[in-house]
């Protein structure tokens, strides 16, 4: 097993594509539960797998033996899956929010004790919410809402209603702007992210929605590309820090809207640091830093990467980037538990599921 | 699958019984006739076959009619595998090898650059190849152990007396050739051992020697069967026969096991038949206490460890001398049981190298010549000898050699490189070839002048090139292994990078994430002619599905003018003729995508200014200072002057400043700015473009109009001036 220091590194091979990877929120204190969504290419089918992860397998020697990650339930996706999020509906169901490349959003809510598929919703079969992909969805906690966004411009609200999921177009500028990333910033407000490192904020409340916006090719040239994924800190909401192309990871600071702050990139200065695509970021909860309780709100707080060239590290302002995985191949999708920070799950290109466990003692959770 | 047609007379094309091709039979479930049928590859080895019946026959029939769906289609498109997959090794199992193997190859790779430089430019002090063979050594290692491990699938806490024969998956037979080249090119370190690690490789691999002929394990697996219920071991000749067998492959572990499962060994039968117990344990200790010259041996492993060959002939000498005192002791006679008696001295004539009892004891030649190695010929390395021996050792046992793996082991000891290939290539495919050559080239001038010189026959590449540019056409026609035939690619000195840079254009581009992967690839290996291809295909996709934003994107990372100003023309036509300040707002997000650079945007940069010029003229009118309207005037002209801004445009453009001529406190224009926008505006008379524009967008005065603010600001300029 691959890892430095305490860093233990576990791969699963799963011989079928790997495309998205979520903790999710059971209520068993055995067991954790993880989901998976999984591409076969030998039959072009896909689905999302439940896997459960029994830490202490071997109780003789409970530190070094790897745990075992059990499949526990499988959900067939009619195609195949591009997003997945998860969340819960707290003493009811585990809620997952899928997307796929066909252009629906499905909804799976499960037991929260043996996370089994108790009920499934889907987006109305005959019309595609979106045309052709979703890029990616965003499910708020309390898993009642989704938001949607695609290449083909459209911001789509996806409500659990009576037995059916409600849609809402939010907006839909017909393939002017395409959009590739969304996170909810609170009940209301969210942000939007696409080509060009464009950035928008939106406000349901306000008429039309769109608050602000980060134009696109900011940097006039010298950094552009993709927006692939957005993350906002609970106790952070006018901070949105965005993972993109060539390496860059920036923040969007509300209050100071024209002057993104870059993490890292191209653009950085001093350091040439990754050049390659950032696929997912998420402010890395667990991370220690020394300056925590002193932050101020104009401080970037510690965030979590994966990348093409198969990086998985954290970056903190100021500071030189901490690597804390070099695989041969990439990482797609990354997620750090919620409940126990130090570990992480990960896709990685060889169609496997990584698990990244770091130490606990470490453990500094700031809210 | 390939298989002979089932109907020959329903076939389309009419092939004769006698030709021996592949036949694929294909279920089509469309009625004849056939009108047409249409081939096309797919990705890989997959072809795709369209069937397709006349138009006018499938009119006739009518809808109605049909009673079922199928009898009804007016064709199908099907897909066909051509080629069966190996039947040992599933598809899943394949790709985790293709991946898991690139880091070792990868490095391996490095290290050999390195290594060649240093010997280059140390030339004179030392041979390149003294220590190359253990950086081959540690890449064989990493990939015999990715191969699978043939470790055992439980262990139990408390080891079972009866089970002589500990339950293991089967071994792979890829790792089984995988090990027998390391053995013999590579580890150099162990040569003088040969022997013996072929003892240890036949212990892991005798299950899969042969499919159809009896081996040792084989044996074994029924003598374990049998074991739990058999009431007097010692009296079933199975028992013995068993015990023989495994004591002449040098399985010393199973055979002392199995002496021990002897009933003279119950506590009630011990009085009884003490000289017989003697007997037995007296040989299980002389089986237990064999010389073996051999560098260690792992735990569990029974005999006596000789590193050099003077203490291992001493040893065997001495152990040799034991055997034949007891074979000529006295206490043979005073041994009842006869079974016992002749199974005992049996073993004792096999391990005193008696030809006829080994040969009797062993199934597959492959076994014979291991027990010859151990028992009558210890000391035998030489490759002519054992090759020798196996072709006389076949004959015995006149066996023909069906499995690729004894072909390899043959083509081995006949020190014959092509024959080891063409056996790699033929019974374990591609991946094997393309990452053995590095073996058979770890210390072997030979092996390396003839695999890596260029051929003009292969077109002026090396065997190793060859093998390693077919392995990657295996890797690309996957969806999921095309992003590992780079790393191998661009190992090929010769044609890779132009098989690389086909490779990376031809990948689907519907998705943006796989585009960028591509791209990424592309960056690495400075392959900007492909990347901006690349780029300008995706751009094109996407804008021709209605994704205009990304489209544009693309285009203007691709820096493609030419594409970027036809589509100007297209993304003007669906603005339409005027913009409203409420299209506007829509636009906004792929205007400020394009960005004020006009180099990049082309003719799409128009629309950027464009939406300055409405911005300051919605200022103006909102009752804001001189300056605003300064500035609108300002961009007007610059739009006026650009050539980018169509001409439909222009009419519009000037009557949205017919008030801003009037302006009370001054003139905003110039004479000379003025001129110039006179001219244009007699550009567009002279082009009977007015008229239209006029009636159908404009009020009708609207020229009238904008001739009389030209000329009254024109007569206010002169006099300011």
């Amino acid at each position: 097993m691959a890892g430095s220091g305490d860093l233990q590194l576990y791969r699963y091979p799963q011989s079928k594509s790997v495309d998205a990877v979520r903790w999710l929120y059971p209520l068993s204190t055995f067991d954790r539960f993880i989901a998976t969504a999984l591409y076969d290419t030998e039959d072009a089918s896909s689905s999302v797998e439940i896997h459960s992860l029994n830490l202490n397998s071997d109780p003789e020697n409970p530190n070094r033996s790897k745990p075992l990650l059990r499949p526990r339930s499988n959900w067939p996706s009619p195609s195949r899956i591009s997003s997945l999020r998860t969340s819960e509906i707290p003493h009811k169901h585990v809620v997952a929010a899928l997307s796929t490349f066909a252009g629906y959003v499905h909804f799976l809510f499960m037991d929260p004790i043996d996370v089994s598929v108790e009920l499934e919703l889907s987006t109305d079969e005959d019309q595609p919410l979106h045309n052709a992909s979703v890029s990616v969805v965003d499910l708020q906690d309390g898993g009642h809402e989704c938001l949607s966004v695609g290449e083909d411009g459209r911001v789509n609200l996806v409500s659990v209603g009576e037995g059916r999921l409600d849609t809402q177009l939010v907006h839909d500028n017909r393939g002017l702007v395409s959009y590739t990333a969304v996170k909810w910033g609170s009940q209301a407000e969210f942000a939007t992210g696409g080509f060009g490192f464009g950035l928008q904020w939106w406000d349901q409340r306000k008429p039309g929605g769109l608050v602000s916006q980060l134009k696109g090719n900011w940097a006039q040239g010298n950094v552009t590309g993709i927006v692939h994924s957005i993350d906002i800190h609970p106790s952070r909401k006018h901070i949105s820090v965005v993972g993109g192309s060539s390496g860059t990871v920036f923040a969007w600071d509300l209050r100071w809207q024209e002057q993104p702050i870059l993490l890292s990139g191209v653009g950085v200065a001093g350091q040439s640091t990754f050049e390659s695509e950032i696929w997912e970021i998420q402010y890395d909860i667990h991370a220690q830093s020394s300056s925590i309780s002193s932050t101020s709100s104009t401080k970037i707080l510690p965030v979590m990467f994966c990348s093409e060239d198969g990086i998985l590290g954290v970056i903190e302002q100021g500071k030189a980037p901490i690597e804390l995985l070099t695989e041969a191949c990439a990482i797609n999708s990354l997620d750090i538990d919620p409940q126990n920070p130090s570990d992480i799950i990960c896709g990685l290109d060889w169609e496997s599921i990584g698990i990244l466990m770091r130490p606990k003692e470490a453990a500094f959770v700031y809210y | 699958m390939p298989g002979r047609l089932s109907e020959p007379e329903s076939a389309l094309i009419p092939l004769s019984t006698e030709v021996d091709v592949p036949l694929y039979h294909i279920r089509l479930g469309v009625k004849p006739p056939i009108f047409r049928v249409f081939i096309s590859w797919s990705r890989g080895n997959v072809l795709q076959v369209a069937c397709i019946r006349p138009l006018e026959d499938h009119l006739a029939r009518g809808e109605g009619n049909e009673t079922s769906d199928d009898a009804g289609l007016g064709g199908k498109v099907v897909e066909v595998k051509l080629g069966a997959s190996n039947p040992n090794i599933s598809e899943a199992q394949r790709r985790r090898i293709i991946y898991d193997s690139v880091p070792p190859f990868v490095l391996l790779q490095s290290r050999r650059k390195a290594f060649l430089t240093m010997s280059r430019m140390s030339s004179s002090s030392s041979h390149p190849s003294t220590d190359w063979w253990k950086q081959v050594l540690e890449y064989s290692r990493s990939i015999s152990e990715l191969l699978g491990s043939s470790k055992l699938s439980s262990k139990s806490v408390i080891e079972d007396p009866m089970i002589v024969l500990e339950p293991v998956e089967k071994p792979s037979s890829l790792k089984a050739a995988w090990q027998l080249m390391e053995i013999f090119y590579v580890d150099k370190h162990y040569f003088s051992w040969l022997p013996e690690r072929l003892v240890d490789w036949l212990a892991d691999y005798d299950a899969i020697l042969s499919e159809t002929q009896m081996t040792v394990h084989s044996k074994l697996v029924k003598l374990q069967e049998k074991l739990v219920n058999l009431q007097v071991i010692e009296n079933e000749p199975e028992y013995w026969e068993g015990l023989s067998s495994v004591l002449t492959v040098g399985w010393l572990d199973v055979a002392v096991k199995l002496l021990r499962l002897h009933g003279s060994y119950q506590l009630n039968q011990l009085d009884s038949r003490e000289t017989e117990n003697g007997l037995v344990e007296t040989v299980a200790v002389l089986v237990s206490t064999m010389p073996r010259l051999r560098h260690d041996l792992p735990v569990r492993k029974l005999g006596q460890c000789l590193k050099t060959k003077p203490d291992f002939i001493k040893a065997w000498e001495k152990w040799r001398g034991q055997i034949t005192k007891l074979d000529c002791s006295a206490f043979w006679v005073q041994c009842s049981h006869r079974p016992t008696r002749e199974g005992l001295r049996n073993l004792l004539q096999i391990m005193l190298g008696n030809f006829n009892s080994i040969s009797t004891a062993c199934f597959h030649w492959m076994e014979l010549f291991i027990s010859h190695v151990l028992y009558i010929r210890p000391l035998t390395v030489g490759f002519e000898e054992m090759h020798g021996l196996a072709l006389k050792f076949m004959r015995l046992k006149s066996s023909s050699i069906s499995n690729g793996l004894m072909r390899l082991l043959i083509g081995i000891l006949g020190e014959n490189t092509e024959v080891v290939m063409a056996e790699c290539s033929k019974s374990f495919g591609p991946w094997m070839v393309a990452h053995s050559a590095e073996l058979l080239t770890a210390d072997n001038n030979q092996n390396e002048i003839l695999l890596h010189e260029e051929r003009y026959n292969l077109g002026g590449i090396s065997i190793v090139e060859l093998h390693r540019l077919v392995y990657c056409q295996v890797l690309t026609s996957h969806p999921l292994t095309w992003q590992v035939a780079p790393t191998y690619l661009v190992s090929c000195p010769k044609q890779g990078l132009g098989l690389l840079e086909i490779l990376l254009s031809k990948q689907p581009v519907q998705n943006y994430p796989m585009i960028l992967k591509n791209l990424e690839i592309c960056q690495l290996n400075e392959l900007y002619g492909i990347s901006s291809f690349v780029k300008k295909i995706a751009g094109m996709h996407q804008w021709k599905h209605g994704r205009k934003g990304s489209g544009v994107y693309w285009l203007q990372e691709a820096r493609d003018e030419a594409r970027l100003n036809r589509i100007a023309q297209q993304l003007f036509e669906c603005i339409g003729r005027s913009i409203s300040d409420e299209t506007f707002k829509q636009w906004e997000g792929l205007i400020e995508l394009l960005g004020s650079d006009v180099g990049t945007a082309g003719g799409v940069g128009f629309l950027h200014r464009y939406r300055d010029f409405k911005r300051s003229l919605r200022q103006v009118k909102n009752g804001r200072p001189t300056r605003a309207a300064r500035q609108t005037v300002e961009s007007l002209i610059q739009l006026m002057k650009s050539p980018y801004t169509p001409q439909r445009f222009w009419l519009p453009l000037l009557h949205d400043v017919v008030e801003l001529l009037n302006w009370k406190d001054q003139p905003l224009l110039n004479v000379s700015e003025t001129n110039f926008l006179l001219k244009k505006l007699q550009e567009l008379s002279m082009a009977q473009l007015c008229r239209e524009f006029s009636e159908t967008y404009l009020p009708p005065e609207a020229l009238t109009e904008i001739r009389l603010a030209l000329a009254t600001n024109l007569s206010r300029a002169f006099l300011e001036e």
